[in-house]
């Protein structure tokens, strides 16, 4: 694999004919070894787009797509109100509605700071088929104006949502 | 007077910067000097504009003016002092002035940075940046003025989001920009060189320390948001793959590659057009992660409140720069001459691998980050895209490269012996095999990816410190000898093997997570928990009142194996003036690992309490601040000084200001 | 016209600091060939350096040696042109300081003069409290209050003065907790307790809570002339359903109420409001059965009522009380439920509905 010359004196003569073959031959090595790394690398990215890439649905597209149950999901919407409901052990369960549909999401663990009844959230779990959802992380929102993007378009599909929450500042100038 | 003294500043600064990209440009076609020194008096001027413009917005924050409606959106007056003075960036437009002004600083450092650069060289950067500077500016004063005024003005302000309350905030961003900005100067060197047409060594020894600044600076960045979000969001989570978090990555991983292609481009003259492209990539991804977390696109808990015509504005910026930037690479990175040999088997072709492996990691996090973004534009579908699929594609990508990366650590220049190579690896290697393998053993069922993955991170330190053994230490001399030895080594070889020994510790905390364990139950006083090695027992939940918020304080005893530690609090905060809940984790550090107990809501006369084990969590930073140690050690070199051989300042040394 | 002078100087320090160097540069041309030399040295150097410790091979060194010489041949070569003439350096020169006296302050005038307020002063916290006088803007004082407890909150004075200013203001929550910080903080003081039960009861919506009652039992004990404890004390009863102990209690404090009190008016209303319903009057009177069917019928009167839209705190309060107290729990929950939907909108009211269920132990049982 030895390619590099022995020591050339200063003067810039023409390069012989065999280096030139070798700086060649050098690229070619390389651009097939990033090829390689590309290509294997496009070919993980294939492969876990298929396996590890979640859905977002709204409670009213579940039902409107027929999702099968135990399929891998982010549910959002809003808290229901008057749903949550506190078991033993850190249980909970509460419904995600967008004001059409609603589904009824069990969960265990703490819940974020800003969950709230009547206030955006998303889910993360799989769904159970019979409006039904095991949630393995429920999402924090991190400001009381804040809406989970997706939240916010799902509930404007069904038209429950006035934007204007966050904070305009009144006539700025005199 | 002050809120509009601050603006005229940045207005007259607006001004400045047009002249900043138009005279020294013009200067540097016509070989003029004279015309391109304004590049310099324009890039300073500009800087002390934009920072007057600042200080008077942080006057107006910790004076408590009202009549500025950023000030009331995002402060309140019983705040303490040190609050107000970080709610200054805790919201976009401040964040943005903060943004130009780091812009503008890079842009007076230089300036200033007068014998090390080359005239020309620097005029062209200049005005690349004061193009920047331009666009910038307008973006600030068109769509994000932190100047508007109110009248009458409101008699109390409506407060900064409480979970940015804290020390980590007013360190976080002005880290990361320096970092993100940092990589602009790049870039302008980059576009100068390339309209120049003077591509060559020179210029990457030119570019190496600035890019070496960015870095370290943006390592800290990352750093430091990471724990914040850490301690801040009462999870335990220290990264979430959150796109604003691949927003600093991909510069990160970009700008590595960068400093490591720089290296080849300095030593052989080769690798040119890379390089330049990746200088302009650095910096584009740079320019994307701005677009993402300020446009609103996504949204996280970095997107304050967003508008559309931000978004837009900032697309129409990041497609100008970009576009821009890689149609001059295409029309003139073929003119560029070839640079001098290396065999397939030396340190530049490790260097090369390197920017392989980086780059292609770096395309897997853009894809991740971006696929849903343009999957929801093209079908409308929404998808989250998470940890699992960075794990099936970023770290199969980065495993490989960090398994090669002691090897070509002592691989020879233009030549190598890759024989040789591994040989001087395999004690390193060995060691590394059997600790990973001992911890399979000793964890009998327990994870088996996580013990390989300390080994992995033990044989990136051991190899470091192997290598550097080496150098120093030789058969048959004494301390002295070492010590002697110690000093002559170029402070480039010290810091290589600080940033690898900084990565592979990094990987020792990351893997260790596998033996983190959480446990979550409701404790009334006197009841204990226990998670992995640690058992809380709550003592009291007490009402405390802070400055602008009330607190329930849960006091813990803290049992490790039996042993009693100091106790340890932790408490739920709500701030009055939003009436927002936050969460403060009570943290105690034993050893490198750490006991992480944060509150859910009361119930049932009791409050929930979820209690982490952290196995050698700290790590994960310490590994970045040796990172960045490496950088620094790099950036002080005497390479980059003998650039200029007797004349004033180096590079390094005018670059502290930036700290 | 101050502010006017600064921006002036501002402009005119900037235009000053751009044509600075246009008078006092070199005008010859660029000359990087030194810095390819002292690149150059210092590679040359670098490769002895690496050959020293093994870094490079004794072949390749000379090979990169070679390189690094054509290197600098070839910039050496690259020299720049000879520089400009005098005189098209002078006309762009004159070109460029035109330039420069005109965008600079035409841009900053413009972007300035679209979004800037010049004739809006500061207005600083700290200038805004000093304004004092007859006119001062109220919520500034509140202010001043609340700077100053927040850096002292072991003031019982301040949280005494305080706590009145939110109730009558509405704010029942942060009166109760300046109360009970008054209260803590201080000498026990029959006036302050009476406040606070007050305010407990204002926060839970008109139902005197448990908590309420502590208070206004502590008020009573240390003064047991205070009137506004015990007309708390006797609506409580009321609450509890014993309207003829209310009656009483509210008859001995009108009479020994001191002549001047200006409050009888109210209790004797509330008096008349208890005796005159004469429903429960008559229906007290009916025998068990009967007085259950009563009861119920005039409960699920206002359930009707309610069911029909609106409805206010206490009324709801009532319906839920009823229905829990009839031991109907299921239509309790129900009106729970419908209670939190109509008065979503109502953060406080929620909070006191949300009590109300605690209290009662309104649970749903997990399905």
């Amino acid at each position: 694999m030895s390619v590099a010359q022995p020591a050339k004196p200063l003067s810039a003569k023409p390069l012989p004919a065999k280096r030139r073959m070798t700086r060649k031959q050098h690229r070619l090595i390389l651009i097939a070894a990033a090829g390689a790394v590309l290509f294997f690398a496009a070919g993980l990215v294939l492969f876990a787009m298929r396996d590890s890439i979640v859905f977002f649905y709204g409670p009213t597209e579940i039902v409107q797509k027929g999702v099968a149950p135990g399929t891998r999901m982010r549910l959002g919407g809003l808290v229901e109100t008057g749903s949550v409901q506190r078991g033993p052990d850190q249980r909970v369960s509460f419904g995600v509605t967008d004001g059409t549909s609603s589904v009824t999401v069990s969960y265990k663990g703490l819940l974020p700071d800003l969950f709230r009844e009547g206030q955006g959230v998303v889910t993360e779990g799989v769904f159970e088929g019979a409006g039904r959802f095991r949630a393995d992380s429920v999402l924090a929102k991190h400001d009381e104006n804040y809406m989970p993007r997706e939240v916010a378009d799902a509930l404007k599909k069904q038209g429950h949502w006035e934007p204007g929450g966050a904070y305009a500042p009144p006539a700025a100038k005199p | 007077m002050i809120a509009e003294i601050g603006h005229y500043a940045l207005a007259l600064a607006l001004g400045v910067s047009v002249i900043q990209a138009l005279v020294p440009f013009w200067g540097v076609v016509r070989q003029d000097r004279a015309l391109a020194s304004v590049g310099s008096s324009a890039a300073l001027t500009s800087f002390g504009l934009v920072a007057l413009s600042f200080l008077a917005l942080v006057a107006s924050y910790v004076r408590s003016d009202f009549s500025v409606a950023n000030v009331v959106a995002n402060s309140h007056s019983t705040q303490p002092l040190i609050f107000k003075f970080t709610s200054v960036w805790g919201n976009h437009e401040g964040s943005m002035l903060l943004w130009v002004l780091i812009l503008t600083l890079f842009g007076a450092l230089v300036a200033l940075s007068r014998n090390s650069l080359p005239p020309r060289l620097r005029a062209g950067a200049l005005a690349v940046q004061g193009l920047v500077a331009v666009a910038f500016l307008a973006f600030v004063l068109f769509t994000s003025n932190p100047f508007q005024r109110l009248s009458p003005a409101p008699a109390e302000g409506q407060d900064l989001n409480p979970i940015l309350q804290d020390l980590g905030l007013a360190i976080h961003p002005p880290l990361l920009y320096i970092g993100y900005v940092g990589f602009s100067i790049t870039y302008a060197f980059a576009v100068a060189a390339l309209i120049d047409g003077r591509i060559d060594a020179m210029w990457a020894r030119a570019v190496r320390p600035w890019t070496l600044l960015a870095w370290i600076f943006l390592t800290l960045g990352i750093a430091m948001g990471s724990y914040w979000a850490y301690y801040e969001l009462g999870w335990g989570g220290w990264w979430f793959w959150d796109p604003v978090e691949n927003a600093s990555f991909m510069p990160w991983l970009a700008g590595t590659a960068l400093i490591h292609s720089t290296v080849v481009m300095e030593k052989r003259d080769s690798l040119k057009v890379w390089t330049i492209l990746l200088a302009i990539l650095t910096f584009s991804l740079s320019l994307l992660g701005t677009f993402i977390v300020r446009s609103g696109v996504l949204t996280s808990v970095h997107s304050f409140a967003s508008d559309p015509a931000r978004g837009v504005f900032i697309l129409l910026i990041l497609v100008f720069f970009v576009g821009g930037s890689l149609t001059l690479f295409a029309w003139r990175a073929p003119l560029l001459r070839q640079g001098g040999l290396f065999a397939p088997i030396s340190r530049e072709s490790a260097l090369v691998v390197n920017n392989v492996f980086l780059a292609t990691a770096c395309a897997t996090v853009f894809v991740g980050t971006l696929y849903p973004l343009v999957l929801e534009l093209l079908t409308g579908a929404k998808i989250s895209v998470g940890a699992p699929f960075y794990n099936a594609t970023f770290v199969p990508v980065m495993v490989p490269l960090l398994l090669i990366l002691p090897i070509g650590q002592s691989l020879a220049w233009k030549r190598g012996d890759l024989l040789g190579a591994a040989q001087r690896n395999a004690a390193a290697f060995g060691l590394a095999l059997l600790a990973a393998l001992a911890l399979i053993a000793f964890t009998q069922g327990g994870p088996v990816l996580a013990p390989l993955g300390i080994g992995l991170g033990l044989f990136l330190v051991l190899s470091a410190v192997f290598d550097l053994g080496e150098r120093i230490v030789t058969r048959a001399s004494g301390w002295r000898a070492v010590l002697s030895r110690a000093k002559g080594l170029p402070r480039s070889a010290w810091g290589t093997a600080f940033a690898h020994a900084g990565v592979g510790l990094s990987i020792i905390g990351i893997a260790a997570a596998a033996w983190s364990s959480e446990a979550i139950a409701v404790l009334k006083p006197g009841e204990r928990l226990t998670s992995g090695r640690y058992t809380v027992v709550l003592e009291s939940v007490t009402p405390r009142t802070g400055p602008n918020f009330r607190a329930e304080v849960a006091r813990f005893q803290l049992f490790f194996g039996g042993r009693e530690l100091e106790s340890i609090e932790a408490s739920k905060r709500i701030y009055t003036a939003r009436g927002m809940p936050t969460t403060e984790a009570g943290i105690r550090t034993h050893g490198l690992s750490q006991a992480y107990v944060s509150l859910g809501e009361a119930q049932d006369g009791g409050v929930a309490v979820r209690l982490y084990d952290k196995p050698l969590i700290l790590l994960i930073w310490i590994g970045a601040l040796v990172m960045a140690l490496g950088g620094g050690l790099s950036l002080t070199d005497r390479r980059f000084r003998l650039a200029a051989p007797r004349r004033a300042a180096p590079v390094a040394a005018q670059a502290q200001p930036a700290e | 016209m101050m502010l006017w002078a600064i921006l002036a100087a501002m402009t005119g320090a900037a235009i000053f600091a751009l044509l600075w160097p246009l008078s006092h540069g070199r005008t010859e041309g660029f000359a990087d060939v030194a810095d390819a030399r002292s690149l150059y040295r210092s590679q040359l150097k670098e490769i002895d350096r690496d050959l020293a410790r093994n870094l490079i091979g004794v072949g390749e060194a000379e090979a990169a040696r070679a390189e690094a010489a054509r290197r600098l041949l070839r910039a050496a070569n690259d020299e720049e042109r000879p520089a400009g003439e005098t005189e098209p350096s002078l006309r762009r020169r004159r070109a460029s300081s035109a330039l420069m006296l005109s965008v600079v302050p035409l841009f900053a005038l413009l972007v300035y003069g679209l979004y800037g307020s010049p004739d809006l002063p500061d207005q600083p916290l700290a200038a805004r409290l000093e304004k004092a006088g007859p006119h001062q803007d109220f919520a500034i004082i509140l202010a001043r209050m609340e700077a100053h407890l927040a850096a002292n909150p072991a003031d019982a004075r301040g949280w005494s003065l305080l706590a009145p200013i939110y109730l009558r203001q509405g704010r029942f929550d942060e009166a109760a907790k300046a109360f009970a910080a008054a209260v803590r903080y201080g000498k026990p003081d029959t006036d302050l307790l009476a406040g606070l039960g007050e305010a407990r009861i204002l926060e839970a919506g008109g139902v005197v809570t448990a908590d309420a009652r502590d208070a206004l039992a502590e008020a009573v004990k240390l003064d047991p002339k205070n009137a506004r404890a015990r007309y708390y004390l006797a609506i409580a009863k009321e609450q509890d359903g014993d309207g003829e102990a209310a009656v009483a209690s509210l008859q001995q404090l009108l009479a020994d109420a001191p002549p001047e009190a200006d409050w009888t008016a109210s209790v004797r209303a509330r008096i008349e409001q208890i005796q005159g319903d004469a429903g429960r009057k008559a229906v007290a009177a009916l025998p068990e059965a009967e007085r259950q069917q009563a009861i119920r019928g005039m409960v699920d009167g206002l359930a009707a009522r309610l069911a029909e839209g609106g409805g206010t705190l206490p009324e709801w309060t009532r319906l839920i009380r009823a229905r829990s107290v009839l031991g109907d729990k299921p239509a309790a929950l129900a009106a729970v439920k419908t209670a939190r939907e109509r008065l979503a909108q109502d953060a406080a009211a929620l909070a006191a509905i949300d009590a109300l269920a605690n209290e009662l132990a309104l649970k749903e049982t997990a399905p």
